[in-house]
Order: C-alpha cells, then sequence, then structure tokens
C-alpha cells in the first residue's frame, strides 16, 4: 500500500542483514536510492521504505551511509574536507559508489 | 615631604662599627645614603598614615550614623568588595563636603592618604579571594580616576614575583627543577620563570610543531583552491564518493593488489586519475590489463620499460583501443609484437613513440590496413616521415579520424596523402615545416566536404601578399562542420573570417577556437585599421551571428583587435543570449573589462568557465555560483568569493555536488 506521507526514514539493508536507518533526505543523494524511494516509481523499496544492496557487507553500506551524511553536512560549505576512507574498503566502495550513484 | 626633614638628620652611621657590607651600601654611603634613615623615614611614614587613617575613620564613622541611616545594614549583607565600594563611595561624598571647608592642598593630601588605605584593603581582600578578583576590578573600573589603581594592582603583583636571575647565577628550571646556569639565552617558562637548556629546547620544539600543524593547512588551502579552479572543479559542497575513493586508490597505488569486478567507466577513471598523478609504473599498470577489456589507455606511460608494453598485447589480445600517452620505451620490437598479437585494434594513439622506426610505422599500416579507424601521433622527431604518411594513406583507406600534431619530419607530401583520405570525418594538423596554402587548400577541396572537426594550427603561407583563400575554401566546401581550429595566424583578415562565416551552408558550430589570429607588427599593436587583421569586431560579430545558438566553446583569446563597442555589443544581455556557451576564453584581448564579463555571466545562462587571463581591466568582478573564472590578474580577491553569489538571473543551481563542472570540451 503506497503511503500518502513518506516516512522521514528509511532503511538500507547490507548482504549481512545489517539495518542502517538514515534520513531520507540524505538517501536521495545517491542517484539509485533516490529512484528506488520515489513516490512516482511504485518500486517496492518506495512502499516498504528498505532497500537491500546484496553485494555489499555491513562495513560498506555503514561507510555509504556516512558519506550520505557527510554529503548532506557539507552540501553548502566551502573547502570541505575530504571523508576519511579506510585504504581497505576503497575498492569495494568505489564499485558500490558507482553503483548507488553517489 | 616626612623624607626630607629625615633626610637633614646626617650621618649619623659614619663612624660606628658596621655588619657585613655590601658594594651596594658602600655606594650608597658616599653618595649620604643610609638604608638606616630610608628606613627611619619609611617607619614615620607609616605611622602618620596610620594616625591619619584613624582619625578618618572616626569621622566616616560619625557621618554615616548622622545622614545615612541605612548604610551599615547593606554593608552587613553585602560581599566585601561591595564594602569597599560604598565605603569608597561615601568616603567621595564626604570629600566633596570637606572640600568647602578644608583648605585645597590639606583635602588633596587627605585624598591620596585614603586612596592607599583603600587600595592595601583591596590588595588584602583579593589575596584571599583570588577568585572574585575580577569582579573587584570591573567595579573598580566604574569608578572615576581608578586607572592608576589598576596600573599598582600588577605592581603588587610583581612585588610578591621573585626577581628574575641573571646571566651566570644558578636557578632551578621551572619544569623539571634541576638546578642550572643561567646563560643570556636561558628560555622562560610558562609560568614566567626561567627553563634550563633542555626544557628549552623541547619547549621551542613543541612551538615550532604547533606552528607546522598550523601553517601547510592555510597554504594547501589556497593551493588547492587555484588547482582546482584551474581544473574546473567546483569546490562547493562534498566531493562524490567515487572521487574520494578514486583519490584514495590513487594514494595508495602501490598497494592495490588487484581491481576485481570493476565496470570499465571506473577502470577508465581510474586510469587516468593514475596517470595524472604519476602512479602508473610497471607494477601498477598491470591492473589495468584484463583480459576482456577493449581499452587499453594509458595516458602517462613514461615510467614504462619495453617489457611492459609486450605485456599489454599478451594478456589483452583482444585490444580494440590503445592510448599510449609519452610511451618514450616504445620500440620496433614492441611493435612487432603489436602487429602480430593485437589483431582487432581499430584505434591507435601512441604519442612519443620516437623508438619506433619508420619501416615500422609503414609495417603497421600495411598489417592494420582497413581496420584502422582512428591514428593519432605527436612529439614524433626523428621518424615517422612523408613516407609513413603516404602508407597510411594507401593502405589506410577507412581512416575515420585523424591527428598528426608537431611531427617534425612531415611537409607537403604528407598534406598531399592525406588528401587521399576521402572518409576522414576528423582531421587535425599541427605541422612544423612550412607548407603552401595551396597545398591544404586543395586538402579542404578533398576531403573537407565530409569533415566534422577541422583543426589546423598554426598554417602560414608565408607569401608577400597574404590572402583569405583558405577560409574561402572552408566556406564553400564544409557543410558539416561541427569543431572548428583554425589558430595561430596572422596572415587572414578579418573579412575573410566575415565572408566565411556569412551565409555559411554550415549549420551553427559547437566549438570554436581561433585563438591568436591577430596582427604580429609589435611597431603597431593595433594592426593596420582599415583592414584588420585576424578576427577582429567584424568577424567576431559574423561568428557570433552564425554559431550563437549552439556554441558550447569558444577561444577567442589573443584576439586582440575586436573593440569594447563590439564585445559590449555581442554580451549584452538585454539583446543577446548564446544558450548553449559553457566555456570560453578571453585571455589577453586587453579591452575585456568588468562590465564585459559580467555582460557574459547574463548572457550565457550555462557558462561554467570564464578564463581572462592578461585581462587587466577586469577587477572586482561579481562571480555567479557554479562560475570558475580563471585569470584576471586584477580580481584575485574577487575570485576568493568565487561560486558564492546566486544572481537574481540564476536558477539555484540544484542540488549538485562538487565535481567536475567544466568538462573537457573534446
Amino acid at each position: 500500500m503506497p503511503t500518502p506521507e513518506p516516512s522521514e526514514y528509511v532503511t538500507i539493508v547490507s548482504s549481512d542483514g545489517f539495518e542502517f536507518k538514515i534520513l531520507r533526505s540524505a538517501a536521495c543523494i545517491s542517484g539509485a536510492l533516490r529512484k528506488a524511494f520515489d513516490p512516482a516509481s511504485g518500486f517496492r523499496e518506495q512502499v516498504e521504505s528498505r532497500f537491500v544492496l546484496e553485494n555489499f557487507p555491513g562495513v560498506v553500506v555503514e561507510k555509504i551511509c556516512e558519506y550520505l551524511y557527510y554529503n548532506q553536512k557539507y552540501a553548502e560549505a566551502k573547502d570541505v574536507p575530504d571523508m576519511e576512507i579506510p585504504a581497505e574498503l576503497c575498492l569495494e566502495l568505489v564499485t558500490a559508489a558507482d553503483y548507488l550513484d553517489c | 615631604m616626612s623624607g626630607r626633614r629625615s633626610g637633614a638628620g646626617g650621618r649619623r652611621n659614619g663612624a660606628g662599627i658596621r655588619g657585613p657590607h655590601s658594594a651596594l651600601t658602600d655606594f650608597l654611603a658616599s653618595h649620604n645614603i643610609s638604608a638606616a634613615e630610608i628606613r627611619d623615614s619609611y617607619r614615620q611614614r607609616m605611622l602618620q598614615a596610620e594616625q591619619q587613617a584613624a582619625q578618618e575613620q572616626e569621622q566616616t564613622g560619625g557621618g554615616e550614623t548622622q545622614d545615612n541611616g541605612e548604610g551599615p545594614s547593606r554593608a552587613a549583607d553585602s560581599r566585601p568588595e561591595e564594602d569597599i565600594e560604598e565605603q569608597e563611595e561615601e568616603q567621595e561624598e564626604q570629600e566633596q563636603e570637606e572640600v568647602v571647608a578644608e583648605s585645597s592642598t590639606a583635602a588633596a593630601e587627605r585624598t591620596r592618604k585614603r586612596k592607599r588605605e583603600q587600595e592595601e584593603a583591596i590588595a588584602k581582600i583579593k589575596k584571599g579571594k583570588t577568585a572574585k578578583k575580577g569582579a573587584t576590578k570591573k567595579k573598580g573600573k566604574k569608578k572615576g580616576g581608578s586607572d592608576d589603581e589598576d596600573d599598582e594592582d600588577f605592581d603588587l603583583m610583581d612585588m610578591y614575583r621573585k626577581a628574575k636571575k641573571l646571566p651566570g647565577q644558578l636557578e632551578n628550571c621551572e619544569i623539571c627543577e634541576k638546578r642550572f646556569t643561567v646563560t643570556p639565552y636561558t628560555k622562560s617558562g610558562p609560568d614566567g620563570g626561567l627553563v634550563c637548556a633542555k626544557c628549552g629546547k623541547e619547549m621551542a620544539k613543541e612551538a615550532k610543531a604547533a606552528e607546522k600543524a598550523k601553517k601547510p593547512v592555510v597554504r594547501r588551502g589556497r593551493r588547492k583552491i587555484e588547482s582546482n579552479k584551474l581544473d574546473g572543479l567546483t569546490f562547493r559542497g562534498a566531493k562524490t564518493l567515487q572521487q574520494l575513493c578514486i583519490e584514495k586508490l590513487a594514494k595508495h597505488a602501490d598497494d592495490i593488489e588487484e581491481f576485481g569486478d570493476m565496470p570499465e567507466s571506473l577502470m577508465q577513471r581510474l586510469a587516468e586519475i593514475f596517470s595524472k598523478k604519476r602512479a602508473m609504473n610497471s607494477t601498477t599498470f598491470k591492473l589495468f590489463l584484463q583480459p576482456d577489456v577493449d581499452v587499453v589507455a594509458i595516458h602517462e606511460a613514461a615510467y614504462l620499460e619495453t617489457e611492459d608494453y609486450d605485456q599489454i598485447f599478451a594478456i589483452v589480445p583482444g585490444i580494440k583501443k590503445l592510448v599510449l600517452r609519452n610511451c618514450c620505451q616504445f620500440k620496433d620490437a614492441n611493435m612487432e609484437y603489436m602487429i602480430e598479437k593485437a589483431r582487432h585494434l581499430t584505434d591507435i594513439q601512441l604519442l612519443g613513440a620516437n623508438l619506433v622506426s619508420n619501416d615500422k610505422w609503414i609495417d603497421l599500416f600495411v598489417a592494420r590496413g582497413p581496420d584502422l579507424k582512428f591514428f593519432k601521433v605527436e612529439w614524433l622527431d626523428a621518424a615517422f616521415d612523408d613516407q609513413a604518411v603516404e602508407a597510411l594513406a594507401t593502405f589506410c583507406p577507412n581512416l575515420e579520424r585523424l591527428k598528426i600534431e608537431r611531427c617534425k619530419q612531415l611537409g607537403t607530401a604528407s598534406i598531399d596523402a592525406i588528401a587521399r583520405m576521402e572518409k576522414l570525418e576528423h582531421l587535425t594538423l599541427r605541422f612544423y615545416q612550412e607548407v603552401p596554402i595551396e597545398r591544404l587548400i586543395n586538402l579542404i577541396g578533398c576531403v573537407g566536404a565530409n569533415l566534422q572537426t577541422l583543426c589546423l594550427e598554426h598554417f602560414l603561407d608565408n607569401s608577400d601578399d597574404p590572402n583569405d583563400h583558405i577560409l574561402e575554401a572552408i566556406h564553400s566546401t564544409c557543410s558539416k562542420l561541427s569543431k572548428f581550429r583554425f589558430t595561430e595566424n596572422h596572415e587572414c583578415s578579418d573579412e575573410g573570417y566575415v565572408n566565411l562565416f556569412t551565409n555559411w551552408a554550415n549549420p551553427p558550430l559547437r566549438y570554436i577556437d581561433l585563438n591568436s589570429t591577430r596582427d604580429l607588427d609589435n611597431a603597431n599593436p593595433d594592426g593596420p585599421q582599415d583592414k584588420p587583421i585576424g578576427l577582429a569586431s567584424a568577424g567576431f560579430k559574423a561568428l557570433m551571428q552564425h554559431s550563437g545558438s549552439a556554441i558550447e566553446y569558444l577561444d577567442i583569446s589573443s584576439c586582440r583587435h575586436i573593440s569594447y563597442a563590439t564585445f559590449s555589443e555581442i554580451f549584452d544581455p538585454k539583446t543577446n543570449v548564446y544558450p548553449r556557451l559553457r566555456e570560453i576564453n578571453l585571455s589577453f584581448c586587453p579591452v575585456v573589462d568588468t562590465a564585459i564579463i559580467a555582460g557574459v555571466f547574463r548572457c550565457c545562462p550555462e557558462i561554467k568557465k570564464v578564463v581572462t587571463f592578461g585581462c587587466f581591466q577586469v577587477a572586482d568582478v561579481v562571480v555567479p555560483r557554479g562560475v570558475v573564472l580563471i585569470g584576471a590578474p586584477k580580481a584575485q580577491d574577487a575570485i576568493e568569493q568565487f561560486g558564492e553569489m546566486v544572481m537574481e538571473f540564476q536558477k539555484e543551481v540544484e542540488g549538485v555536488g562538487a565535481g567536475r563542472v567544466v568538462p573537457v570540451m573534446g
């Protein structure tokens, strides 16, 4: 059932079952998530406010959520400090970023 | 007063028995000054002061009971500081009354003494209640003439402090409490004492480290901003996660074992950033060699060895596109191996491959033959001569894109050979040798009709009577161009450009680069007035008339003869709009000023990058959000505010993060 008022938070689920509840506005920084949660799309993700990232483990999804908030925080700022990314996560993260378009 | 009196008492101690004497005492004694006398006079003064104070106390006490009944009750529950304040106020009142009665000198003396007494009281309270010290001071300041009181506070504080030791004396270190000899270089510690050499060194080290930690942040920030600006990057908002990761990966290039399953577009971006950071070496470049890829693009191959190139074709035999820049170690043997292995190559770009001989180039063209679609060479000095180009024209008839730049051996024969390549759609040429203009006109006549890209840089006739025939040839032949570059020419006249762009069958162009088309007579910097040389006012008007609706990139740097009136007419926001213009280069057009740049911002809703090197009249221009202004020697402060302003004509740039706002225009 599509709810008329979209919830404030959405849930991102990692491949190993970790759930991350983040602000809808932050999630929508990612192109893929924006499309998935678009009220007009009618995807199941939109109905459930839940998005499963089947290919990425919790550590990666956690970092993605961190990035989404980081991006939201610095949306208007100048000279934004780079977010710290652990080197060992880089490869997975870059693939995830490509997939999520963020 | 009293000091003088007792001083008259002479040398009482003159012939007495002395205890141990210091040199100072002797010295003072020789000047008729005795310590005992000073002490006596001090005591006398103290005594006098006490007596006087006692008298006054009586007087004030009486005054209070007489004319202010509620005084004591207030004093009882108020804090000591307030107490003093009140007391003082009351005393002041009293003073005023007394002034009438007493003589002025006596009054003044009293005031002084009273003050001193108060100060002593204040000092006592302060000693007891350091926590409330601030409040006392504040209140003290409210009173008139209390500034000197504050000063005396400090003097009192100093009195309690030990005198600093002089060089040569011994002192205990303030930090480690070790005993050491004071030298002129001894540093003072955080609490004002002296510290030993060891602790002093450590303190200096810490101070330096703190300074270092502070400094680079500022400097790097500034540098980084400039660098990003030149790269056409905005710095409002955060970078994309991809960007962050790619930068991080480039930093740790040597630690990566393999990329794993990565989209090819990402691989290309990584290859670019690795090249940019000069991280492309024999080890890291293998990361990009995966058997199933079509493209191997190493934009900076200077660190690769001869054997490495063979690896490319061994691992990726199905390669279709090969890009190697600065491939200095690419040799004949590599070429042979490439010919043998990579049988699907259609797109070859080898820049700076100077160790490949002429014959091997020809072998390559024979082998690739009709499959070759795109060929690009640059910076070749020793080999690659006219014969090679002849072979290219003969064996590779399906060539669609050809770029030959800065190859020293090439001359007129090559131009004639290229004229035979009928399928060419994109042609970029820049020769070192001079080419007669009629051969070039012949070339355009042969291949021009199909061309979408035509780039001719630095082609000059050098005849006595320069003419515009080449522009006429382009006008009459080319009708499919979308990118046109014709630069570094001081022979074609403004009229030639007017004729080129007027009634041209070619649709509006997307990309125009006419930089450095101007007269080159330094005795006459404005050029001939009656018949301007290069792209001048009329030509520029014709250009914008023709292509203004579609143009995305415009480079007219160093087109010096375009007038101010023309610029302001073309970039008049009331009459003109250039809906697609994203990037413009106005460098070294001396007439361009702040107003024109502002006009550019308003006329071009899509503008992202404005280049104004050497435009000394551009100053204080307000740069709209999302736009990069580069150069502008006089507007450095204004540029700082890059991207800040949302202009009234701008729609708010929607949620774009930082990233490349200005794509590299192909």
